[in-house]
């Protein structure tokens, strides 16, 4: 374990309120390099509120984010890529109209910030980006599905492109937001192989509510309730963790 | 329950601009430069007067502008005219008030029309789908009663009358005078053709597709990477100088400026254009541009009313033909190449 | 010179009485429907020109009243029918390229069939005249124009709030698809709520048309002060749309005499400042 390094991500005591309501109440939270990290709890938890803060989409009330040490709280969320991090979308969110190659050709563009406002140069000359985007296709397993419109892929597809979409910025961080969601039972174990392949390369952050995924692939998992945080260990010591399963529990009273 | 997935999806789908038709850029681009150049070059020929060649050609650039914010960036701008407008005022006062030349006048007309768009653009993409319409409609009447009200400047409801046309000159030499209709006209196609070219090239950069990317999906492109709200000013800016550009060059050609200029009715003039030719293809602004000028030109004689035809097609193009006169034009090429390709096998 | 004022407050009450009718429909249609509608300001002309026809044939003002928007309410719901409702779930921009296109239409229809030049229409016998007040002196039809409008907006504001219709309206205005869930045919409240709109508007069309005539071109005028009402009320809001209706009737009618030119470019100001500053009106809630 490398716990004893600094860690890749670093929240602390973050708070995002509305009102007198704390949707996330002070929470510490430290990812390490190398390792995936799964953030669950019951609804209402306030993971999708966290995940919001560490993505830019909302700025937190209190507290501070730290990427590699350096504090990122109040960059935006287009900023936050160029410093090494990337994300995948809950709902599919893509470019239902543009191909599938240029979807993930866009994905890796992006990274460049400042470059991507490059007028004059044509596309085919950024080579980079389009072997960046072949190179996750082959890995996404949709190469014979290159030039067709990303909104024809099937639903698992589509699933599957949008994860492929936040690696093409070679992230140092992935925050993968329930990348299962909403997808077939057959498609499901594509996508906990292709997330498990990712962990070999990629430091991620996974929010998932599939707890067979959840428990087979974490290196270490935090679990959220009320805005805070419950517990957090390796998947064994949350399993037998009585407070977890009072706080799941109530949420089925 | 089919009525409430409907409606729960439909009030999914409303949110953002979405885009009107998808660019065939890639598989025409070539061949549409050289159309582009063909009907440039045949226009003055083919047509009765090179007056109408030359509106042809200033509404064209004026929706390839247009085209940008609407086709590439899914941006629904009542603001246009704005630009339109003050292009045609400050080039004419220019050459009025100060003997500004021709080409200073026209460079004149450019920065204004960037530097407004550049100040439009910083306050309307603050907002996102109606009240960001709503926004640039706001502005649009601002300028048009500003423009009423300052009368002495640009003559109100009469319009700025005796505009002149210099002629191309350097330090004081007169090379070619402009006075002719033809020889204007091939000032006008120069420049049509070189922002054409440039609007080209811009669109198929990593800038170009980035625009793209915003139109089709706002939130995913900032999650990207994208700065959404530079492309958006930088696409406003451009869009507005070239529109500035093609106000200076009517009011030259005109030799008059009317308020009509900076009026709603512009801004919805150049939409539709725009929207009838093609959304998303340039080549389409041309099409659109020179139907809709042609039209009105043969018929505002003989059926005044005919602008009861735009509405209609206004509605056609939304109900069935999403790629406006470009869209049906090449699925019209794409079924008569697969035609012939039959006839071969056979 | 008091006198004046007082003129000009009763004039802008019943301009922005008018003011209010036009918008209340965009903004229910907007509110219920999200539906961006770009025909409205033409439905008016349509209602100015009924009252016209109605009135130059049977010489009765009072059946213009009634049967004009009502004819424009059908005309409303058959359109409607048969082409609004397939564009409900597409982007705004579609909506507003279709509904410009009707607008264009009506134009140009109503064009053809009363010729470009705009026609007056005089006032109902009934109503001619002034009412004096000492040595204040207010036409008697604008006077009536007050009251009739207040009588609509109490009308509307007690179907809205305490029929079943006005709550479904209410309901749907929060989210389409609680609506659903009640059971009621949604598309049959879009067609009405969509007709009662339009009809609306065409009400202040005919109530318009003995001060101020009929005139084939005042649709896009009129649309964009609709807007103007809509966006400083607060888009959905039906107290937005009264209380912003008249404070921009009352500003327009003083300003006439201040400085004419500027009255509606302060407006358009006022617009695009709320729009910036509170885009949720400044009665809507956010």
């Amino acid at each position: 374990m490398t716990n004893s390094h600094a860690p890749l991500l670093e929240t602390r005591q973050l708070e995002l309120a509305y009102g007198a309501f704390k949707a996330v109440g002070g929470v510490d939270l430290r990812i390490h390099s190398g390792t995936i990290h799964t953030v669950i709890g019951p609804n209402g938890a306030g993971k999708t509120s966290l995940f919001h803060c560490l993505t830019g989409e909302r700025r937190p009330t209190n507290g501070r984010i730290l990427l590699d040490g350096r504090d990122i709280t109040r960059q935006p969320a287009h900023g936050r890529v160029g410093l090494g991090m990337a994300r995948s979308f809950q709902i599919t969110s893509l470019f239902q109209e543009l191909s599938v190659h240029e979807n993930l050709r866009l994905a890796a563009q992006g990274v460049d910030g400042w470059k991507a406002l490059n007028f004059w140069q044509r596309l085919d000359t950024r080579k980079r980006h389009i072997d960046t985007a072949d190179e996750v296709l082959e890995r996404l397993n949709l190469t014979e599905r290159a030039g067709i419109p990303a909104g024809e892929l099937s639903h698992g597809q589509q699933r599957i492109l949008e994860v492929g979409m936040a690696i093409c910025a070679r992230p140092k961080l992935l925050l993968l937001d329930e990348p299962t969601s909403g997808m077939g039972i057959d498609d499901i174990p594509t996508m906990t192989r292709l997330i498990g392949e990712l962990g070999k390369d990629h430091s991620i952050l996974l929010i998932e509510h599939n707890m067979s995924i959840v428990m087979s692939i974490s290196d270490t998992i935090t679990v959220m309730n009320r805005g805070q945080v419950l517990v957090e260990g390796t998947p064994d010591s949350v399993r037998n963790d009585q407070r977890v399963r009072e706080a799941y529990l109530g949420e089925a009273a | 329950m089919d009525t409430k997935t409907a409606a729960v999806a439909s009030s999914a789908k409303r949110n953002g601009a979405a885009p009107l038709a998808r660019p065939g850029r890639a598989r025409w681009a070539p061949g549409t430069t050289l159309a582009m150049f063909g009907v440039v070059i045949l226009l003055p020929v083919v047509l009765p007067s090179a007056t109408l060649a030359t509106e042809i050609l200033i509404f064209a650039m004026a929706a390839l502008a247009c085209n940008l914010l609407l086709g590439y960036t899914g941006l629904l701008s009542f603001g246009q005219a704005i630009f339109f407008g003050a292009g045609a005022y400050c080039s004419a006062l220019g050459m009025l008030h100060w003997q500004l030349g021709l080409f200073s006048a026209l460079l004149l007309a450019l920065s204004v029309g960037a530097v407004l768009a550049l100040l439009v653009g910083l306050l309307c993409i603050r907002r996102k789908g109606i009240y960001f319409v709503m926004l640039t409609l706001a502005l649009t009447q601002m300028a048009y009663f500003l423009a009423y009200t300052l009368s002495d400047w640009t003559g109100g409801d009469n319009g700025l009358l005796g505009v002149p046309r210099p002629p191309i000159a350097l330090g004081g030499t007169t090379f070619v005078s402009l006075a002719s209709p033809l020889a204007f006209y091939g000032l006008v196609a120069v420049l049509f053709a070189v922002i054409y070219i440039m609007a080209r090239r811009i669109t198929s950069s990593p800038f170009g597709s980035t625009l793209l990317a915003i139109r089709e999906n706002e939130a995913r492109a900032a999650a990207l990477g994208y700065d959404i709200r530079l492309f958006k000013i930088m696409v406003f800016v451009l869009s507005g100088a070239i529109t500035a550009l093609a106000g200076a060059l009517y009011a030259m050609l005109l030799n008059f400026a009317p308020l009509s200029n900076i009026e709603l009715l512009m801004s919805e003039q150049i939409l539709i254009m725009t929207i009838i030719g093609g959304t998303g293809s340039l080549f389409g602004s041309l099409l659109g541009a020179g139907s809709i000028v042609l039209l009105g030109d043969i018929l505002s004689a003989i059926w005044p009313r005919w602008m009861l035809l735009l509405g209609v097609a206004l509605i056609a193009v939304v109900i069935f033909m999403r790629g406006g006169l470009w869209g049906g034009l090449t699925s019209l090429l794409q079924r008569a190449r697969r035609a012939a390709s039959h006839d071969k096998e056979a | 010179m008091l006198n004046v004022y007082l003129f000009q407050v009763l004039n802008g009450l019943g301009l922005g009485m008018i003011y209010f009718l036009i918008s209340v429909g965009l903004t229910l249609i907007f509110g219920l429907l999200n539906f961006v509608n770009f025909a409205h300001g033409a439905f008016f002309l349509l209602g100015s020109y009924l009252c016209y026809t109605l009135v130059t044939l049977t010489g009765n003002f009072w059946l213009a009243l009634i049967a004009g928007p009502l004819v424009i309410a059908m005309l409303a719901w058959a359109l409607e029918r048969s082409l609004i409702q397939r564009i409900y779930h597409l982007p705004h921009t579609f909506q507003i390229l279709v509904t410009l296109g009707i607008a264009l239409i009506i134009q140009e229809l109503s064009i053809m069939i009363w010729g470009p030049v705009g026609k007056s229409v005089p006032t109902p016998e009934l109503l001619q005249g002034v009412v004096r007040f000492g040595n204040f002196a207010y036409p008697i039809y604008r006077l009536f124009l007050i009251a009739f409008s207040a009588g609509v907006a109490i009308l509307l504001w007690l179907l809205l709030e305490r029929t079943r219709f006005g709550a479904l309206v209410r309901a749907g205005s929060e989210s389409t698809e609680m609506v659903s869930l009640l059971g009621s045919n949604i598309f049959r409240l879009f067609s009405i709520t969509f007709a009662l709109g339009v009809g609306l508007a065409g009400l202040a069309g005919v109530l318009s048309a003995p001060l101020r005539g009929a005139h084939p071109f005042i649709g896009p005028e009129v649309l964009g002060l609709a807007f103007v009402v809509v966006v400083i009320g607060g888009m959905g809001s039906f107290s937005g749309a009264l209380v912003a209706g008249l404070l921009v009737g009352v500003v327009q009618s003083l300003m006439t005499t201040l400085w004419p030119q500027g009255a509606s470019l302060m407006i358009y100001a006022a617009m695009a400042v709320v729009i910036l500053l509170r885009p949720y009106g400044l009665f809507g809630r956010a």
